[in-house]
């Protein structure tokens, strides 16, 4: 009883700043408000849409014009996806397990990396560090479809074919992740770290036990592209992996949906699988949104 | 515990390599407060932070202790310091701030805890050990900081203007404060300021800087009687020293400072002083403390011979005093401290007594002090 009065006492507290914040608005902001409200409703259509699509029996996958909601919602497709690989010796989960493993491994690398990068070219002033900021900055304008010959012969000369170093590596510097990191480490006040000098830290210490803490707003913001990066990469399986064992589930439910023949055949498959790759990503954003809004002004650094 | 030596330190900045402190040499005596003061840029923060090892030295040496401390990195050097801002780690509670650098030196729990409860109690900050930085305010802010430079006990106490960011009252709680804090635990201290009243409130000597230079070593009342030159008579003081500008003569066998308005008797010591150094029909500039020039009745009957007329143009209520500022046809106007009771109106014509025993002769060209 408690705690449901606790909550319908917050419900009316947030409700009552709700309206005397409406209240406050202009005819501009309330404008603003409605556009930006049924923006992301638009925004929102996908997620709908997937989340249904997954669990539509077959009939209504075809329907014409196609529904958004589900009307008789089952788990045929997820039982499908299960038993669609048991004439291969792979079953769907060794890929659902490389994703994972691939994920992991890349995405605390692409963080430690990038955070290993972005320190000193934020607190050090060492001769060419515009420079090498500059080619980091410039890596973004490139296209990965372009870097696919190159890294192939890379990672095809390090022997790391059909392993997982071979979806990694391709794939663990993050420029866009530099750049964020950066650009927060940058606001760091050079004092905080002079006084953690004069304690004693070494600079290990300092961007461990200061930095980082100070700039988690932004480890929290690389953490979710990194996922996203790595969860939905099909590329590295397309390229470096020819042993089929060692393939991702991106590159799978790529195969279902995009192979010509089977485009009827397995689109209740296919549906069930967009939703288990999204998943990750939305459970992901929701854990770390309330680290990405917080900004910087209410660090308490001035 | 420990001296400090600067021994002709250098720095210079930058591709073209812009001196910001130059020949600066200075020996800080053992448990010494010491103040440097000077306006925006004159070197001194440069000069802190290169005895904290934050900025490399271009040439000469610094000493702690009997140790030359150039390419010894900040952590080793055993000193603490307090910034502007605080530095404070925000993500941190106010007992992690200050047990950090007891943390890295690796000392047991226990001792940690000990060292930081009594570093609390000594700056009051008991009751908020707990909370984040984000939760205090400016005053306690500073105290936190004031105790994680404490907490180490360290050889050398720096603070680069750590008052700057309070408001008036409260600045003046905490200079007698880390007064006390000095006194109590007797650490050699280097203090930087641009507030000439912190640096004469709290320092056991001053030194005055001005582009990269040191201008004067002293005791605060030194510094203030005995400008070295008219930089250090400008800068310390408020309302500055008057300035005026003239020439000296011979007449009837006394020697007199004169201007376009008014003719100012010398007593006899420093116009011998001035005879010995040859600045009869010379231009010369003299210097009076606005304290020094009065407007009572008394006053102006006992000196004939010294005194100023003038239109009065404006005047200050500060209170205790009043300051009234005089146009007396100089580049400057001449800026008399006078009791509160003595009333003039503005636009009338003033006369006021200098007192010439405290009047101070400059030279013209090189700005230094003539009578010593």
């Amino acid at each position: 009883m408690a705690v449901l009065n606790k909550m319908r006492q917050s419900m009316a507290r947030s409700w009552s700043l709700y309206r005397s914040d409406f209240r406050s608005m202009d005819k501009t902001q309330i404008f603003l408000l409605l556009l930006l409200t049924l923006l992301a409703v638009f925004m929102l259509l996908p997620l709908v849409f997937i989340f249904n699509h997954a669990f539509k029996p077959l009939h209504e996958l075809f329907l014409f014009p196609p529904t958004f909601f589900v009307r008789q919602p089952t788990l045929q497709n997820f039982t499908d996806l299960l038993q669609a690989t048991q004439d291969t010796f792979l079953p769907v989960t060794r890929f659902i397990f490389n994703s994972i493993v691939v994920t992991l491994l890349s995405t605390v690398g692409m963080v430690i990396l990038g955070a290993l990068c972005a320190y000193p070219l934020a607190k050090h002033p060492f001769p060419g560090r515009k420079i090498v900021f500059g080619v980091i900055l410039l890596s973004i304008m490139i296209s990965v479809e372009t870097m696919g010959i190159p890294r192939y012969i890379v990672v095809k000369s390090l022997g790391i074919m059909n392993t997982y170093w071979g979806h990694v590596l391709p794939i663990l510097a993050l420029p866009v992740g530099v750049f964020l990191l950066k650009q927060f480490m940058d606001q760091v006040p050079d004092e905080l770290l002079e006084a953690a000098k004069l304690d004693g830290a070494t600079e290990w210490q300092l961007l461990v036990r200061i930095i980082l803490p100070i700039v988690t707003p932004a480890m929290a913001t690389i953490t979710i592209l990194s996922f996203q990066t790595a969860w939905s990469n099909s590329e590295t399986s397309a390229l470096f992996m020819q042993d089929d064992a060692m393939k991702t589930l991106p590159f799978y439910v790529e195969s279902l949906t995009s192979n010509l023949a089977n485009t009827v055949a397995r689109q209740g498959v296919a549906a069930a699988a967009s939703l288990i790759i999204f998943m990750p990503n939305l459970i992901i954003f929701l854990l770390s949104q309330r680290k990405v809004i917080q900004t910087m002004a209410h660090s308490g650094i001035k | 515990m420990a001296n400090i030596l600067f021994n002709q330190v250098y720095k210079r900045f930058g591709k073209y390599k812009e001196i910001a402190v130059s020949d600066f040499n200075l020996t800080v005596e053992d448990t010494e407060f010491i103040v440097l003061v000077g306006p925006s840029g004159c070197g001194k923060s440069t000069t802190l932070r290169m005895l904290a090892g934050l900025e490399d030295v271009s040439d000469g040496e610094i000493y702690i202790g009997d140790k030359l401390v150039n390419d010894i990195p900040p952590k080793d050097r055993d000193i603490s310091m307090v910034f502007q801002n605080y530095a404070l780690y925000p993500n941190m509670s106010v007992y992690e701030n200050i047990a950090f650098g007891l943390r890295l030196r690796k000392l047991p729990k226990h001792e940690i805890d000990l060292a930081v409860k009594r570093a609390a109690r000594v700056l009051e900050i008991e009751n908020f050990l707990n909370r984040k930085p984000r939760e205090l305010s400016g005053g306690q802010r500073q105290r936190v900081a004031l105790g994680r430079a404490i907490v180490r006990t360290p050889q050398v106490f720096l603070m680069d203007e750590p008052l700057s960011n309070l408001d008036a009252k409260l600045r003046v709680q905490m200079r007698s404060e880390i007064i006390n804090l000095h006194r109590k635990i007797e650490v050699t201290t280097i203090y930087v300021t641009h507030d000439q009243i912190e640096a004469m409130t709290m320092g056991d000597r001053v030194v005055v800087m001005n582009r990269g230079i040191i201008q004067q070593v002293d005791s605060p009342e030194m510094i203030y009687n005995k400008p070295v030159n008219m930089f250090v008579a400008n800068f310390i003081g408020n309302p500055p020293m008057n300035f005026i500008k003239g020439k000296l003569q011979e007449r009837d066998g006394e020697l007199q400072f004169y201007t376009n308005r008014f003719d100012l008797t010398i007593p006899p010591a420093q116009a011998s002083t001035l005879r010995s150094l040859h600045m009869i029909d010379r231009e010369i500039i003299l210097g009076i403390r606005p304290e020094h020039i009065s407007f009572e009745p008394h006053r102006i009957e006992a000196s004939s011979k010294s005194l100023v007329t003038g239109v009065l143009q404006f005047n200050e209520f500060v209170g205790s005093d009043r300051y009234y500022h005089i146009d007396i046809k100089q580049d400057r106007r001449l800026v008399i401290r006078a009791n509160e009771g003595i009333r003039c109106d503005d636009g009338s014509l003033v006369t006021a007594a200098i007192n010439m025993d405290k009047a101070l002769f400059f030279h013209k060209d090189t700005e230094m002090l003539l009578t010593k």
